[in-house]
């Protein structure tokens, strides 16, 4: 055999083998069993079902549940063995239970090439990744961005702001309270993926660190600095901030009332919106100021080991998570006008999504990618930790009590118990 | 088939069935306070007393108990004051059937309305940057007035949304009663030259002595059933200002925590406190109203 017959034959064989063996599993799962949550990326895909369907004669059925009950329901499915999901829903706060459990394929070996995984927004694969292996297929999440109001900073002749310190002064020459102006806001409310979620980049930014050791570390100087810090931006924002939710925060700013904003870079649509903004083509945007790194969330589907544990169903699972976040179905979604829920560089970089937003936002999420991470602790007791640290956060804030070492060495008092109920 | 029989033998399923429900349920929730479980894993082991044990060391628990106790006294309390000052009002100054019947369909909207629509609709009015109520608290020169983010308005504050919904919607069965009254009483006060408001203090509404402990109790019931409208306006905060004990027992069982056990611990306490205070409070109502 020549070296041409041998390229031939490998060429072939490299196209022929999957095909074959995607041959063989058409019509061998009778329901392809995917577990969700209701955001639009996953309710826009009953319309193309139909096409799936047809392409492995099987009938996806998708169970969409609340959030904390599509944690608990994928989390007994796997813990218990039952596998009656092929595909779950996974995010950001239980990826590392997930991991460590061995609950879940890397993507690479069940979706296939044709898929483009290499596509992924970064920010959004560097929050699905553990030990450099990514784990789920991203279809909506971010990291955080700068929004600022264009005009007033011209008008007080601030540059925008590119590091933490330039960012609080021109905060604190913006604030106009006697005015209803205010130089910033913030999440107040308690809750891991509240307060504590705003609040985690300032820690990071300090240097904290989750643990030391096998020991809760969030009580340390680096953690009062950042909740000092915190607390002081909180009085040069709108009144009631202290319980402020993500929702309080943004309605402020695009209602005017607000100077400088960091918030999840999906909120960055919603001030373009004509019909609920005050301040349509009044907004910048521009990446978290240094040192502040950028908190990476995350939701999108993995293939459930316990499911998915026969080859046919791995192969079709696989399929049906490449197709459901790939390219084509992006682009469908943009063409229906939703711009919210975007997992592809190539979707941010197409016309259709240039149409949707300023190119001034576009270029913000991609210089924040890189800075973006999972800032969160990578536990399975996160939610219950977070949840209570947020509680001591919010008493901080809302001056129930000024004792802030007290208050975070009370939360890391809470979270060794939590941490020692896992082993 | 004797009649006593057969009222028995008609009683059984209903009560059947409701004792099966009660039953069951708390038979659950015990055997849940006896073990470790979480929802993190179907995993778990018997703990004997340990999560009532644990329950007597939580200062949350206790503030969440504490929390709880005020709720009840501001809302029932709340509520009933102001069904009486309403229905008396009414009573005295609208004297057309039409415009009472008018007054009393408006005041049963708010009882109507969803607990959580309810709870979005007045968290928007407080807020102080967009909200009407400090808009007017604006023009009278106060404010702006933090009401869910200041610990010690925050209680208050959601209490005076219950007792909206519930206070109007118990002054139009408190000016329905006071209309079924017989005259003569009154009549009589009357002639003893007995002042307006002497003749409700002493004579219409100590005649309303049962009915109103029945609703004080019904309201009481109701306020322990405060959730929803607890966690959408202030989700327990600032703080722990109000965070009531079914507040506490879902974060800890649901929300985040996934500790049912616990959870489950601190319901029996609920239940065990709730049925000996309720026990108590109705037979000094009913002492009362003898």
């Amino acid at each position: 055999m020549d070296f041409k017959t041998l390229s031939l034959s490998t060429a072939l064989c490299t196209i022929a083998v999957p095909l074959i063996a995607q041959e063989a599993c058409v019509g061998s799962l009778g329901t392809l069993n995917v577990i969700a949550q209701g955001m639009p990326a996953v309710t826009a895909l009953d319309a193309h079902l139909a096409e799936f369907n047809d392409k492995w004669d099987t009938e996806v059925k998708i169970t969409l549940l609340g959030e904390n009950e599509r944690r608990a329901k994928s989390r007994l499915d796997a813990s218990t063995g039952a596998g009656s999901y092929q595909v779950i829903y996974i995010d950001e706060a239980n990826l590392a239970e997930y991991v460590e459990a061995g609950w879940v394929h890397p993507l690479a070996d069940v979706v296939p090439d044709t898929y483009d995984l290499g596509d992924f927004r970064t920010d959004l694969s560097n929050v699905a990744t553990v030990d450099g292996v990514q784990y789920f297929a991203p279809f909506v999440g971010g990291g955080d961005v700068m929004m600022y109001r264009k005009d007033l900073l011209e008008a007080a002749g601030i540059a925008v702001p590119t590091t933490l310190d330039d960012m609080v002064a021109a905060i604190k020459t913006l604030n106009d309270a006697d005015n209803g102006a205010y130089g910033w806001s913030a999440r107040g409310q308690r809750g891991s993926g509240m307060n504590v979620w705003r609040w985690t980049p300032f820690f990071r930014a300090m240097g904290g660190e989750w643990m030391d050791g096998d020991a809760p570390a969030f009580n340390s100087a680096e953690g009062v600095k950042a909740t000092e810090l915190y607390t002081d931006l909180m009085s040069y924002a709108p009144p009631g901030v202290a319980t402020f939710n993500w929702s309080d925060s943004v309605e402020a700013f695009r209602g005017g009332q607000v100077a400088i904003l960091i918030e999840s870079d999906v909120f960055g649509p919603w001030m373009e919106d004509p019909a609920k903004s005050a301040v349509v083509g009044k907004v910048g945007y521009a990446p978290p100021p240094a040192p502040l790194p950028s908190a990476g969330w995350a939701h999108g589907w993995a293939i459930s080991k316990v499911g998915a544990s026969e080859d046919c169903e791995k192969t079709i699972a696989g399929d049906f998570v490449g197709w459901a976040t790939s390219k084509e179905m992006e682009q469908n979604r943009i063409n229906a006008g939703i711009a919210s829920d975007i997992g592809r560089v190539s979707t941010l970089q197409s016309d259709g999504y240039k149409a949707l937003v300023p190119q001034e936002y576009i270029d913000a999420l991609l210089a924040t990618g890189p800075k973006t991470s999972l800032l969160i602790m990578a536990s399975p007791a996160w939610p219950e930790i977070g949840d209570n640290l947020g509680l001591a956060l919010e008493e901080v804030f809302s001056g129930t009590r000024d004792d802030v070492q007290g208050a975070l060495a009370e939360a890391a008092f809470f979270a060794e118990d939590s941490l020692a109920r896992l082993k | 088939m004797t009649r006593n029989t057969f009222v028995r033998l008609t009683l059984v399923p209903a009560i059947a069935l409701l004792a099966t429900l009660a039953l069951v349920s708390i038979g659950g929730a015990i055997w849940f306070a006896l073990s470790n479980r979480t929802l993190r894993s179907p995993d778990y082991d018997f703990v004997g007393a340990y999560n009532f044990l644990r329950l007597l060391r939580d200062s949350r628990f206790f503030n969440a108990l504490e929390i709880s106790a005020l709720w009840e006294v501001i809302t029932v309390s709340g509520t009933l004051g102001l069904a009486v000052l309403l229905s008396v009002l009414i009573y005295e100054t609208v004297q057309k059937p039409l415009w009472r019947n008018l007054i009393c369909f408006a005041f049963l909207v708010p009882v109507l309305l969803p607990r959580v629509a309810a709870a979005f609709i007045w968290r928007f009015m407080y807020s102080p940057s967009l909200g009407v109520i400090n808009y007017l608290c604006g023009l009278l020169g106060i404010g702006p007035v933090e009401f869910l983010a200041d610990p010690s308005l925050a209680l208050m504050s959601v209490a005076v949304v219950d007792i909206w919904q519930w206070g109007l919607f118990f002054t139009v069965i408190v000016l329905k009663l006071m209309e079924t009254l017989p005259r003569d009483p009154i009549e009589a006060a009357m002639l003893d030259n007995a002042r307006r408001w002497e003749i409700h203090a002493y004579v219409t509404l100590p005649m309303l002595k049962g009915p109103l402990i029945s609703l004080a109790l019904v309201k009481a019931v109701e306020s322990l059933r405060s959730f929803d409208l607890i966690f959408v306006m202030t989700g327990g905060g600032p703080g722990k200002a109000t965070e009531t004990l079914d507040l506490y027992a879902y974060q800890m069982g649901i929300n985040m925590g996934g500790r049912i056990s616990y959870a489950s611990a601190m319901s029996l306490l609920l239940l065990l406190v709730t049925t000996i205070a309720f026990t108590i409070i109705w037979k000094a109502g009913k002492k009362w109203a003898a």
